[in-house]
């Protein structure tokens, strides 16, 4: 039997009848709209003034993994699927897809009437040229090594494509996402100047195209007129402002300069709070913070120093000192995705201050007279430095002497992919799926880059299930394993998930901020003020 | 004078090398390239190999930098690494809003710095000149970054006002342009005018000491005649100069003020350009810092010929 998993459940602008049956997926029931809740009557045109306090270095959606590209690429760029908030992939430019029964071979039905920026009209050649392009190692895409698993793409007819895969992976729709890559038209990079070209004009199928890019000034996106989904766009331009810093940013805003803007620290958020005309919201993210436990260090090899250290860490006070209340507390995983694929954290062991317990494993390990360590932050990321100096002082409870260490971001990544990352605290995001959120990172090596070096083979075999099995509560109950032994035995410790938080002008309606970061709820965005 | 010409431009040019391969080696030596920039912590090994080969970072330094001497020669800076625009077109156009900034902030400085730093000098130990240098102290003693924060929150808190965020050059808006540069001018210019301003005080107090001046006064000369025949054409000498220093000292400061107001300027781009491992960008626009404090330089020199007779050559 094949399964058929009917993904055209969502509202869709147009209002089409969806018949189709859905089947398969037992997900929990989120009534969720693509890139966000669709407005009953929502104003058309005007400008939307962002400001924004990271400029993308680039637009090239094949060759840059900074999260800045990636945040401004949705909006031009489209994939087969959208990572839906809650953690389940939605189609896009796919309609609807079967797999075969050993899991193999995906077959996607395409969305018929699709139009790139440049007229064209999309067709199945143009979603294997583009698939093909990023998983093609020469082609420098720092995503092919999520599209590995991918061995052959094959052309049924206009409408439909067919991915092999060399071994069954369930996450493979969320992979076809947003995140690398988009459907471009084919040959796009057969010009010597295509990846340059992409930071002057965009060549997605997506609502927004690109009209300028000033270096360390501005990006101005209009609406796409050709756009297939109804009446979506609402807005008639979005122009991006880059502000390095936050006073300047709070003072455009203030001003009327900038009329959303997206902060990260309590204390830009604190300065805004109870001006009028200017509203504050918060929505949850995929963003974690951690601290990571890097075995290949002598103390840090014993699992008892470990969880010594997890049960001697208090999460909320290091959330408090870090960001304020800005954010929750976690466990393995953040809130945007515990209810779909987490245990909760009350479930989980090694959580919870006891520090008597903490004194006795290290006393067992040995260090009962005490242990120096070095704690390594980042330049730059302002929450580690009050979190190193109150993680200084809880450690010291149980005996252990931290020596806070910062380095640059060059360094850091350097120590981290060569597995040399000791104690350190990190700061990281995954698409909203188990198997792209922990394998790469704690999968053994050679198939997994074990960063920790945790080297845990129980561990890596529920992981490898887990990509395998195709079931939604197959794979939930796989990843409940996993998570547990991630808590037992503590290669990382996820400490909270910081909030994003929105601040806008009064007039800006209907902006929900996806929990990625990434900015696709400004296709759902109106203002009231608009012309 | 053309031997002399010559020779300080052949010393330029050698220095001009020298700086450029300095810089080329130095930010290849900061960790982390491009290619990790662009890998961030996903990516494989194949994948970042095929991206670096792509940039020619495979090969080594010295047959990097000759490659790159090779084209600049040639007139061909390259592009942009991240951005993929033409190296020239991205320095120039961020030069340009740097000149402006720096030539109307020099301006500013001039106009207010040395009339203050002259009246100081006559009113040596007044209370005029008490209060003229306490501005100057002022001045030189806050951090930019603190003057600049406090102009641009003080008229945002008075006139409901700040200056807008998209940078249009003269020609194409000229109110919109000096909008966006009012603010970064003022905090700017303050800190040179009182620099300035304190220098002409020094320089008018020495010379009024001077030997010459008492016998001048002694003689009988008027007051106006000992002052411009005297004073002001002895101390023209330094405030040349010091034009100088203080405009290259804008030119290569502003990285501070162009972040805070928004400015595309080349402060900006170049800080940027270090942090995304831009190196060609990194080179383009250094090697313009370089040769522009170098024709500032060569330029006050000629003037400063000009205007003392014991020093031109012939």
């Amino acid at each position: 039997m094949t399964k058929t998993f009917d993904l055209t459940r969502w509202r869709h602008a147009t209002g089409a009848a969806v018949t189709a049956v859905a089947l398969a997926l037992a997900a929990p029931a989120f009534a969720q709209d693509l890139y966000g809740p669709i407005p009953d009557d929502p104003n058309m045109g005007g400008t939307l003034n962002m400001g924004l306090l990271v400029e993308p270095p680039g637009l090239d959606p094949f060759h840059q993994a900074a999260d800045a590209r990636i945040q401004m690429t949705v909006l031009m760029y489209q994939g087969l699927f959208y990572e839906g908030a809650d953690g389940e992939a939605m189609p896009l430019l796919a309609e609807s897809y079967e797999v075969s029964d050993d899991g193999l071979t995906y077959t996607f039905k395409l969305r018929e009437g699709v139009t790139f920026h440049d007229g064209s009209e999309m067709t199945a050649e143009d979603v294997a040229y583009s698939y093909d392009y990023i998983r093609d190692p020469e082609n420098g895409s720092p995503g092919a090594g999520d599209f590995e698993i991918i061995s052959n793409i094959e052309v049924v007819d206009d409408y439909t494509v067919r991915f092999t895969l060399s071994a069954p992976n369930a996450s493979l729709p969320m992979t076809l996402g947003n995140k690398y890559g988009a459907v471009i038209p084919a040959g796009y990079f057969d010009d010597e100047n295509a990846q340059n070209r992409m930071n002057s004009q965009s060549v997605g199928t997506g609502p927004f195209q690109l009209v300028e890019f000033n270096p360390n000034s501005n990006l101005m996106m209009e609406r796409f007129d050709g756009y297939w989904e109804g009446n979506a766009p609402y807005l008639d331009a979005i122009n991006f402002s880059f502000l390095p810093n936050s006073a300047s940013m709070l003072v455009a805003l203030r001003n009327d300069r900038i009329d959303l803007v997206n902060l990260s620290r309590p204390q830009d958020v604190q300065q805004i709070e109870g001006i009028e005309g200017i509203e504050i919201e918060r929505f949850p993210s995929l963003n974690q913070k951690a601290i990571d436990l890097g075995a290949e260090q002598e103390a840090l090899s014993d699992v008892r120093v470990r969880q010594a250290i997890s049960l001697a860490t208090d999460k909320q006070e290091l959330m408090e000192a870090a960001i304020g209340g800005y954010g929750e507390v976690i466990g393995t995983m953040t809130k945007a995705m515990e209810e779909r694929w987490g245990v909760p954290i009350d479930e989980l062991p090694m959580q919870g201050v006891d520090v008597e317990q903490a004194r006795a494993l290290l006393e067992e390990a040995g260090y009962g007279d005490g242990l120096e360590l070095t704690l390594t932050t980042i330049n730059g990321y302002d929450w580690m430095d009050p979190a190193a100096v109150t993680l200084k002082e809880q450690l010291g409870e149980i005996g252990i002497d931290l020596d806070i260490q910062r380095v640059d971001l060059g360094v850091w990544i350097d120590n981290f992919r060569s597995r040399n990352m000791g104690l350190t605290f990190n700061d990281w995001a995954s698409q909203p799926d188990p198997n792209l959120l922990f394998y790469r990172h704690f999968h053994q090596q050679p198939e997994g880059a074990d960063f920790r070096n945790w080297n845990n083979e129980e561990a890596s075999a529920l992981l490898d299930e887990g990509r395998a099995a195709t079931d939604y509560d197959e794979r939930r109950a796989i990843y409940a394993d996993f998570q547990m032994e991630l808590a037992e035995t503590v290669p990382t410790i996820m400490l909270f998930s910081a909030d994003h938080v929105v601040v806008h002008d009064a007039d800006v309606e209907n902006y929900v901020q996806h929990p990625t970061g990434w900015l696709y709820g400004l296709v759902r965005t109106y203002l009231d003020d608009a012309e | 004078m053309l031997a002399y010409l010559v020779k300080r431009l052949g010393a330029s040019l050698l220095t001009a090398l020298l700086a450029t391969f300095l810089v080329f080696v130095f930010v290849r030596m900061v960790p982390g390239d491009v290619v990790a920039q662009m890998m961030g912590q996903a990516g494989s090994d194949r994948a970042e190999e095929a991206l670096r080969a792509f940039f020619g970072l495979d090969q080594p330094v010295w047959m990097q930098y000759f490659a790159w001497l090779g084209d600049v020669l040639r007139g061909d800076f390259g592009v942009s690494w991240t951005r993929g625009m033409p190296v020239t077109e991205m320095v120039g156009e961020a030069f340009l809003v740097t000149l402006e900034l720096g030539l109307l902030t020099l301006a500013l400085a001039t106009i207010v710095g040395v009339p203050l730093g002259i009246i100081a000098g006559i009113y040596e130990g007044r209370a005029l000149d008490t209060t003229i240098q306490a501005f100057n102290i002022l001045g030189l003693a806050a951090p930019v970054f603190w003057v600049g924060l406090m102009i641009l929150v003080g008229v945002s808190a008075t006139f409901s006002w700040s200056p807008p965020l998209r940078f249009q050059g003269p020609t194409e808006d000229l109110s919109e342009n000096l909008a966006m540069l009012l603010l970064p001018i003022l905090s700017l210019g303050f800190l040179q005018a009182a620099a300035y301003s304190q220098f002409v005080r020094q320089s008018v107090v020495s010379a009024m000491h001077e030997d010459y001046v008492r016998t001048a006064i002694a003689k009988g000369m008027p007051t106006r005649t000992v002052f411009f025949k005297h004073i002001l054409r002895n101390v023209a000498i330094p405030i040349v100069t010091f034009m100088g220093l203080i405009l290259i000292q804008i030119l290569g400061g502003v990285v501070i003020i162009e972040s805070l107001f928004a400015l595309p300027g080349l402060g900006r781009l170049l800080l940027s350009a270090i942090e995304t491992r831009d190196y060609p960008i990194v080179q383009g626009a250094l090697l313009v810092v370089v040769v522009v404090a170098m024709v500032v330089n060569l330029v006050v020199d000629l003037v400063y010929h000009l205007l003392d007779p014991r020093l031109r050559i012939s």
